[in-house]
């Protein structure tokens, strides 16, 4: 399932969300352009589910039967999830054999395209202001570090 | 620090700190093993509200957070 919030580089084609005709519209085109076939649910104006998860712009949560947090990530790797839920699904044999879930917490590392090519371009459908403010984010990263 | 939602322009929100307080929401938010938030949410095809509870409820829930860009 895709929960839908605010636009995280919006622009002139692809605006910050004002109104909920314009969300709606926004999640809309994410529809048409991903083919994404899971059901899409529409975050409020306020964002209220967005920050009661944590506001990273693409994380991806796994929620049990018991309604319980079993796997939350800042970022979204498909092969990462896959990997869990395999193993959350053998788990579910092996709590008869007696084991039960416990929390632990791990960072690691993911591997992620240098070309960033694709990304940009992805910002300049959002619109020219999109790419513009992205740079000056970049500059003001620089600065951090 | 003003909220995302009220920042529609990408620098301005890096540069008031944005980026760093989500981060910081995101490891303050439910832990593993904890209950996860329980909303309702209209469903983009049909508007129907959906409870995100109803849906964990019958297989584990994956859900992805994310918009157009």
């Amino acid at each position: 399932m895709f929960i839908y919030t605010r636009e995280a580089h919006p622009g002139e084609n692809v605006p910050h969300h004002d109104t909920m005709e314009r969300k709606l519209a926004g999640a809309r085109l994410l529809r048409e352009e991903t083919g994404i076939i899971r059901d899409i649910l529409v975050d409020d104006l306020a964002g209220t589910v967005h920050r009661a998860y944590g506001l990273m712009p693409n994380m991806t949560w796994v929620i049990d039967r018991g309604g319980r947090v079993a796997y939350k990530a800042d970022w979204t790797s498909a092969a990462n999830v896959e990997a869990f839920l395999d193993r959350l699904a053998a788990a579910r044999t092996r709590h008869l054999l007696g084991t039960a879930p416990v929390m632990y917490q791990t960072q690691q590392v993911e591997f992620r395209r240098t070309d960033r090519t694709r990304f940009m371009q992805h910002l300049g459908r959002n619109g020219p202001r999109a790419v513009t403010e992205f740079e000056n984010a970049q500059k003001l990263w620089a600065r951090r570090r | 620090m003003r909220h995302r939602t009220t920042t529609p322009h990408f620098d301005a929100y890096v540069a008031a700190g944005g980026d760093l307080a989500d981060e910081a929401a995101f490891w303050a938010s439910a832990r593993a093993g904890q209950p996860a938030p329980d909303f309702s949410l209209p469903r983009l095809e049909d508007g129907t509200q959906v409870s995100l509870a109803g849906l964990w409820r019958s297989r584990p829930l994956v859900m992805e957070f994310g918009s157009f860009t």
